[in-house]
């Protein structure tokens, strides 16, 4: 517990130093920057420490305001938390050293390193908290923090149209929190997590699904994810980063920590996180192929990964009502992994959208082009992440991927519904995956080959060093997970060991799969290089020339010419057209010789449109109807307080 | 994994590679039959690759060294499938339990890459060929899954081995054969849309606009094209030979009787393929997504119908 507490607070000394030191610019972010990566790297050196050695869980308790204690404790699904909060944050942050770069925002950026400081600590918090009150305060925490970072450009209308936005989602999730937290303290009478799985079962359902909203509308369960593609966009991309590669995870973390707190037997609790994940993967990726600024893409993506996420946790949940070790054990941890898997790749692809924009000034994916040859470093890595996202092989995504459909599968024996779940899960699964794939050539294919699409695209030039080496760091390490699962499966699986059934299940199904895979990528490498030593040896002496791309006949190319993303994601658009309401806006040709015309097009999110319609408006047309009790009249406010209190008193 | 050093594994391996082109050779000569033509000689598809190997490149200037990876990675990857691939009832060079998910999911890496190199080149027709690649494969993966998911009730196994060789055979002479007969329908259509046969895609069409897969390859040239070409030709095996083994009970008979019925089958399949192509055109473009959904509403059917079949 001591490690933890000295990373938390070189971490904090981080923060604080950047407000002292904010007018000496490089220095402070010298000191801020080395400061937080040593805190980050201790903590995450003692997670993974402990993961390793199986450490017994350690709890730190300390009571406070006579009624309230603060307990926290490290168990393994803590600790296995607490590994890619301190990766993400320590290599997002060496990014940002880079990527903050204007010297007259010494303030501002000051005070983004306060709250980035701020973020990781309650983040580290949530994933140890040990009673009701600590998660809750820790959480309130974490979401003021990020709230803080997402409009560092504040001048920007939409920077804070998007804060504004996140800030709402934050709160009314806390709102659900605290009201499952209500509902489990009117059961237990007290705050600790120890008496949570004695209660009845239909409450037990009730508070999840309260707790579900909330920690879901912080994770970006669809249609609670409205969020996620204004505040990313909005958001620094080291910021971006690791919300979107870190904090969304704690609200999965939240899920299944009540969900093991609360030691469910029903399977319904499964089937919701499978349909749930369903509707997320799905609708998350058709809609990310469908939007054209890159930020906004991944953060549509954000959703589909939270829905494999879901779908692995689903699976294991189901798994353990129908008591089928292997379906729990290689759903929980597929599910887990995923969480550390979407973190690497998640963040790797926001510094590398980050770059582009930083380097182009456009994050609009039609406008940019050809910037493979300009910044070979980004591009590559980037390409590293788009076929790990893709959960192709031989990188990590398809390591947790293929758990969860190895879980998913051995499903399929039991009978009834939870047969037809895992049939929904597969076939979501190989949706997403197909998806996915088509999302990422898109991405690839129109940002980084072909020809630029502007003159922007083409002036651009690599990234500096620390904006690159993070990437770098983060691609190996998902190539490394794909090559040599074993080690990451194992420790995935002992954080889910905390499940009852899966506590004396030996794993003895996870090592040869594992080693199987590994030897089945090894394989692929070795074929790939002779078939690459072979091509070299059957182009030895002959004529290798270079011309333009044939142009079917059509001799006048121009770069505007080529397939945009736009042109690429319609057709999947349109067939998912139900779900997904695109509107067109062009000028029709209506003479010979036609003269200049206009094309747009936008993907509207339907739950954006059917929150409008159906919570947003009505809620304000009441409220609007209410607005004669907001008077400004002090001594009436006073008044409907001391209403409020006799009227509780009354009732309670 | 289970490694099989056993000689007539790889024999059986490379002699199915081998005879891959020979096979393509079928649905032309098919196809010439019914145009009422004498068709281009049968081993049309060896010459064609070695004059591709004996030729250099041309290389557009907007192309990147993606461009070059799409061609190994398409071969390579189309290649392993084979190698898991128990054929004629032969146990496969190398299995294990798991198998065909990763192996289904480095067909997708192999395409992702031929995707990334049509869009490599710039070229406005790549990039459309491209789009409907993706598209239409996402579909034919949700159709195979569906598949595994039902051989996997059925079975209990999860690799062409134990499909075809293990304990628990799925073919059209076990128990489920109604369901198998589903299966195969679907993964007929699976293969034509795959390998980008008529009524998906139409290999011999004139007009760039109106292709799928060949105006993905426009640009590559000499050996490269020749890897692509060498990787069509192992996918096309691969799914001929996975619906052969699910129509005639091989683990029963022995090696070489096995390897006769074989090729006779695998060359009726790829005359099939010819008939189709002779006898239909090609869908318009928005009519492909039905006709590969269709295959996916017969396997979920099967699927559904383990529900009361298989307790």
């Amino acid at each position: 517990m001591n490690l933890f507490f000295l990373a938390l607070l070189l971490i904090s000394a981080g923060g604080t130093q950047a407000l002292a030191t904010f007018r000496l610019y490089s220095l402070m972010k010298v000191g801020a920057v080395t400061a937080i990566i040593g805190g980050c790297a201790l903590g995450a050196c003692n997670a993974v420490w402990r993961l390793l050695q199986h450490a017994d869980p350690v709890s730190y308790s300390h009571s406070w305001l006579q009624t309230f204690s603060f307990s926290l404790k490290i168990d393994a699904i803590s600790a296995f938390f607490l590994v890619p909060v301190f990766i993400i944050s320590a290599v997002a942050a060496l990014y940002s050293f880079q990527y903050l770069n204007d010297a007259k925002r010494g303030a501002g950026t000051a005070i983004n390193y306060f709250f980035y400081a701020l973020l990781i600590i309650s983040m580290a918090l949530v994933a140890c908290a040990d009673n009701l009150i600590t998660f809750a305060l820790a959480w309130e925490l974490m979401s003021v923090s990020s709230f803080f970072l997402v409009i560092y450009d504040v001048q920007k209308k939409a920077t804070r149209d998007a804060g504004y936005i996140y800030f709402l989602f934050t709160q009314a999730g806390a709102l659900f929190i605290f009201a499952g937290f209500g509902f489990l303290y009117s059961h237990t009478g007290n705050f600790g997590f120890e008496a949570l799985a004695s209660i009845p079962d239909s409450a037990k359902l009730i508070a999840f699904i309260l707790i579900l909203i909330g920690c879901g509308s912080k994770a970006g369960i669809m249609p609670l994810h409205i969020w996620l593609p204004y505040a990313h966009p909005a958001a620094p991309s080291h910021v971006s980063a690791v919300m979107s590669g870190v904090m969304i995870k704690m609200g999965i973390y939240g899920i299944v920590r009540f969900y093991l707190l609360l030691e469910p037997t029903s399977a319904l609790f499964g089937q919701i996180i499978i349909t749930l994940g369903t509707i997320s993967g799905i609708l998350g990726v058709v809609y990310a192929i469908g939007k054209h600024d890159i930020k906004r893409l991944l953060a549509y993506h954000s959703v589909e990964n939270i829905g494999i996420i879901l779908l692995g946790l689903g699976i294991g949940m189901l798994g353990t009502a129908t008591g089928n070790k292997t379906m729990a054990a290689f759903g929980f941890a597929g599910g887990l992994l995923h969480v550390l898997n979407h973190s690497l790749f998640k963040s790797l692809l926001f510094m590398g959208a980050g770059a582009v924009i930083q380097q182009t000034g456009s994050a609009s994916i039609d406008q940019l082009g050809g910037l493979m040859k300009k910044m070979p470093v980004t591009g590559r890595s980037f390409l590293i992440g788009s076929i790990s996202i893709s959960g192709l092989p031989p990188f990590n995504g398809f390591i947790s991927e293929f758990l969860i459909y190895y879980g998913a599968f051995h499903g399929l024996h039991l009978q009834g519904t939870s047969f037809l779940f895992s049939v929904l899960a597969i076939i979501s699964l190989a949706t997403i995956g197909g998806l996915a794939a088509a999302c990422f050539t898109k991405v690839v294919g129109v940002v980084f080959l072909g020809e630029p699409r502007s003159d922007f695209a083409a002036r651009a030039s690599e990234a500096g060093f620390f904006m690159v080496l993070p990437q770098l760091l983060l691609a190996a390490l998902c190539l490394g997970i794909g090559i040599w699962p074993a080690h990451f499966v194992q420790v995935a699986f002992e954080a889910s060991r905390a499940i009852p059934l899966l506590a004396n299940y030996e794993p003895t199904q996870f090592m040869p799969i594992m080693t199987n895979i590994s030897r089945t990528v090894i394989l692929f490498f070795l074929l790939f290089f002779g078939i690459t030593l072979l091509r070299k040896l059957f182009y030895v002496g002959k004529e290798v020339t270079s011309s333009g791309t044939w142009g079917c006949g059509f001799t006048q190319p121009t770069a505007r010419m080529q397939y945009t993303g736009t042109s690429y994601g319609d057709s999947i658009v349109d067939f998912f057209r139900p779900f997904i309401r695109v509107e067109k806006k062009y000028s029709e040709i209506d003479k010979i010789f036609p003269g200049k015309t206009t094309y747009s097009s936008h993907v509207h999110d339907s739950s954006e449109i059917g929150m409008n319609t159906f919570l947003v408006r009505p809620v304000l047309y009441l409220l609007n109807k209410l607005r004669w009790i907001q008077h400004g009249n002090i001594q009436l406010y006073i008044g409907y307080i001391v209403l409020a209190i006799v009227v509780m008193l009354i009732f309670i | 994994m289970d490694f099989t050093f056993s000689f007539t594994s790889f024999l059986s391996l490379l002699t199915a590679v081998s005879l891959a082109p020979l096979f393509m050779g079928v649905i032309l000569k098919v196809k010439a039959f019914f145009g009422g033509k004498q068709g281009p000689p049968w081993l049309i598809k060896y010459y064609t690759l070695i004059k591709l190997l004996r030729k250099g490149s041309v290389y557009s200037t907007s192309t990147t060294f993606i461009f070059k990876l799409g061609p190994i990675i398409s071969f390579v990857t189309a290649f392993m499938l084979l190698l898991f691939f128990p054929f004629a009832g032969l146990p496969p060079v190398l299995s294990f339990h798991g198998d065909v998910i990763i192996l289904f999911y480095l067909l997708g890496l192999g395409r992702f890459f031929t995707v990334l190199a049509a869009l490599d080149t710039a070229s406005p027709f790549e990039g459309m060929g491209a789009a409907r690649e993706v598209f239409f494969s996402t579909l034919a993966e949700a159709t195979i899954f569906v598949i595994l998911a039902l051989f996997f009730r059925l079975s209990g196994s999860l690799s062409f081995a134990e499909y075809f060789t293990g304990d628990q055979i799925v073919n059209l002479w076990s128990q489920s054969a109604a369901l198998i007969l589903l299966v195969l329908i679907a993964l007929f259509i699976v293969l034509l849309t795959e390998n980008s046969r008529v009524p998906v895609d139409d290999p011999a069409t004139h007009l760039e606009l109106t292709m799928i897969h060949e105006v993905m390859i426009l640009d590559h040239s000499g050996p490269d094209l020749a890897l692509i070409e060498m990787g069509a030709f192992c996918k096309m095996l691969f799914y001929s030979a996975f619906i052969s083994s699910l129509l005639y009970p091989f683990h029963t008979g022995s090696g070489l009787y096995n390897g006769l019925i074989f090729s006779i089958i695998m060359t009726l399949i790829y005359a099939v393929v010819g008939l189709v192509e002779s006898i239909t055109a090609r869908y318009k473009m928005d009519m492909v997504p039905n006709f590969i959904l269709t295959s996916f509403a017969l396997v979920f059917f099967a699927t559904i119908l383990t529900m009361e079949f298989v307790q």
